[in-house]
């Protein structure tokens, strides 16, 4: 009955161990938790592709104006 | 003065006259160029001409008229380019807003009110980004 109960003393030195550690992780506070964000994530490139592609086309616009000056009154 | 004379002198004053009666609707500004002046057709932001107020039928048709022939170039120019139309328009209005309004004429952007453009250049949205 007696080897049930006894720990070898490598447990004894895990449990040592693994208790200093939590107590380290408390002390220190930053604990890393691993969370998953409640929404998923929203990257909303739209909007910069828009300019980029508009200010590309600023050169477009000018000869467009200049081929057809009827349709641009002054 | 010789027959030869006042016949050559009858000639040329019917002709100025005629000359000038015929191309008199041609050098007189359109309705939309002068509605334009007078602050009730202006530029659009969004590559079109728009109406502030109440005007005449003829500059409303003559502005219906331009914007649809604006919006086949822009179709013309987006199929080439492989963009949306709304963005060539986006693109002519900042070119339009930032070289062809003069001071005194109305423009807008968006869907805003209709401004007044003064001698500073017209703040652009800011896709245009920068203009040349």
């Amino acid at each position: 009955m007696s080897d049930v109960n006894v720990e070898t003393e490598r447990h004894r030195n895990r449990d040592k161990r693994s208790a200093s550690a939590a107590l380290l992780c408390l002390l220190v506070g930053g604990c890393i938790t691993v969370k998953a964000p409640d929404k998923p994530i929203e990257i909303n490139l739209n909007v910069k592709v828009q300019q980029e592609v508009i200010v590309r086309l600023q050169k477009d616009a000018q000869d467009l104006i200049a081929n057809n000056p009827e349709l641009f009154p002054q | 003065m010789t027959r030869k004379t006042i016949f050559i002198s009858a000639a040329t004053a019917v002709l100025a006259t005629a000359a000038l009666v015929l191309t008199g609707p041609v050098l007189a500004q359109s309705p939309v160029a002068q509605a334009m002046a007078s602050g009730s057709v202006g530029e659009q932001s969004d590559g079109y001409l728009g109406v502030s107020g109440t005007v005449n039928a003829d500059v409303r048709a003559e502005v219906d008229a331009i914007n649809i022939k604006r919006r086949a170039v822009y179709t013309d120019l987006a199929a080439k380019r492989g963009v949306t139309v709304a963005d060539i328009a986006a693109a002519t209005g900042c070119q339009t807003l930032a070289t062809r309004v003069k001071a005194g004429q109305v423009y807008r952007i968006g869907a805003g009110p209709w401004q007044t453009k003064g001698a500073a250049p017209i703040p652009l949205p800011d896709y245009c980004a920068s203009t040349q």
